[in-house]
């Protein structure tokens, strides 16, 4: 029988504290530029102008359905070779997964946009306003709102996808795990404890989307789905 | 902007991405009828009345849930080997990470399937005598699944990406291939554009089809 051992862990709790930054670091990242971008390809894929809405169409569509790991090695082997850029592990990451999670924010964010009654749309237009300042002050405050608990659901399934930046070596928690398992010999205790730092952080903000959309739905404010 | 493409050399090896074709196809049923079986027991376990069955039902859920399933596929090819007597493959470790992360995601639609049937099918059901097994089966399982349809058939294509990260661990699929293909004749562009474009077409159908059902259900009853 094996015998547990979590000294060498502990020892380079240093390390895979490190690399949960650099997790928490690419989210965030991946988040700040996810959101708005998804906000924009939705507003395009709403829009009546056909030359705006197909290629966001078409963008949301294949960031939607490809893995995020061909799209990440696409980034970081390929794009480089295209347009003379250094690439970073960083920038790789930060490119595919703004761009994957702001298809999927694209989604939430229509789908809050096309939950407003239209009464709204034509109560702005009634006291003259524009479509856009319609938009802009009616519709997405009230959709922003509806939309949260799916934020944040994708906001933890971006943090889990984070853990594909392993691969090109970017020292997030994954990878770390990986060097210190090298250097201690010790895979079980490490890979476990790694799992159960992600649970802890993944779980706690499981926690926080669920009372956010409780509390939305005792107000009658939750998407009704 | 001046490069030139060339898929000569990715077309000229096709035979080895058919290889990775078949090795994505194999994980992806085996982890489609592992992982659904799986999630609908589990799902049936988080509705039960005996807390013996609810409990484990709902740690595991919340486990592979909150955790990354890279995570749990490097845990079961690293980690796991060492409490195992038996050896564990790259396919082994990546079917058991995908199905029971998989598992989990499904038993959360069944059990939202389960729980979004009426009350009174479950009392009509005892009213003309049906064991709460039987209703369970004849009554409510049948509604409720047509209910979860647009949802699995989203789980069968996130576990067609999911495969892709069997790659991590050597097992042969389609990006793994893509891989060695690139290394060997240095043409990343091309490779990762087919590989892409690959599960593009493989997928897309799926997806369309998913957006056909959903706006067929908004509409009529189910």
């Amino acid at each position: 029988m094996h015998q547990w051992d979590f000294g060498p862990v502990l020892a380079n709790a240093d390390l895979l504290l490190a690399g949960l930054a650099n997790t928490l670091k690419l989210t965030g990242t991946a988040l700040a530029f996810g959101l708005p971008l998804g906000l924009a390809l939705a507003l395009m894929r709403l829009s009546p102008l056909r030359l705006l809405r197909l290629p966001a169409g078409f963008i949301i569509e294949v960031f939607r359905t490809t893995p995020p790991l061909v799209q990440l090695f696409w980034f970081f082997f390929a794009l480089p070779i295209l347009i003379q850029v250094e690439m970073t592990p960083f920038l790789a990451a930060a490119l595919t997964f703004s761009i994957q999670s702001a298809a999927f924010f694209a989604e939430v964010f229509r789908g809050g946009i096309v939950s407003i009654e239209r009464g709204q749309w034509e109560a702005a237009r009634a006291i003259g306003m524009s479509p856009p300042q319609t938009m802009r002050r009616i519709i997405l405050p009230q959709a922003i709102k509806r939309m949260l608990p799916a934020f944040m659901e994708r906001a933890i399934e971006l943090m889990k996808t984070t853990t594909l930046v392993a691969t090109v070596s970017y020292a997030d928690l994954l990878f770390q795990a990986n060097e210190v398992s090298q250097k201690t010999f010790r895979p079980l205790e490490v890979y476990t404890a790694v799992a159960l730092m992600y649970f802890t952080v993944i779980f706690a903000a499981s926690l926080v989307a669920r009372y956010i959309e409780h509390r939305l739905s005792v107000s009658g404010e939750g998407l009704t789905r | 902007m001046n490069y030139r493409w060339d898929f000569a050399t990715v077309f000229d090896n096709l035979d080895v991405l058919w290889v990775g074709a078949l090795g994505t196809l194999q994980l992806f049923a085996i982890c489609t009828v592992a992982g659904l079986g799986l999630g609908l027991m589990i799902g049936l376990w988080r509705t039960s009345a005996s807390r013996l069955l609810r409990w484990p039902a709902t740690v595991f859920v919340e486990f592979f849930r909150n955790t990354p399933v890279l995570v749990q596929i490097l845990w079961f090819y690293f980690a796991l080997p060492i409490l195992s007597p038996i050896e564990i493959s790259a396919l082994a470790a990546a079917a058991l990470g995908i199905s029971l992360n998989s598992a989990a995601f499904t038993g959360e639609i069944v059990r939202g399937g389960i729980e979004s049937i009426d009350r009174g099918q479950w009392e009509a059901g005892r009213a003309i005598g049906m064991t709460p097994g039987a209703t369970m089966r004849r009554i409510i399982l049948p509604q409720a699944l047509r209910r979860m349809i647009p949802a699995l058939t989203n789980r069968l294509v996130e576990i067609f990406k999911m495969t892709t990260l069997a790659s991590t661990v050597a097992y042969v699929e389609l990006l793994h291939q893509g891989k060695l293909l690139s290394s060997l004749h240095f043409n990343p562009i091309e490779t990762y554009t087919v590989i892409a474009v690959i599960f593009f077409l493989a997928l897309f159908p799926l997806v369309q089809l998913t957006y056909l059902i959903e706006r067929r259900m908004a509409r009529g009853d189910a």
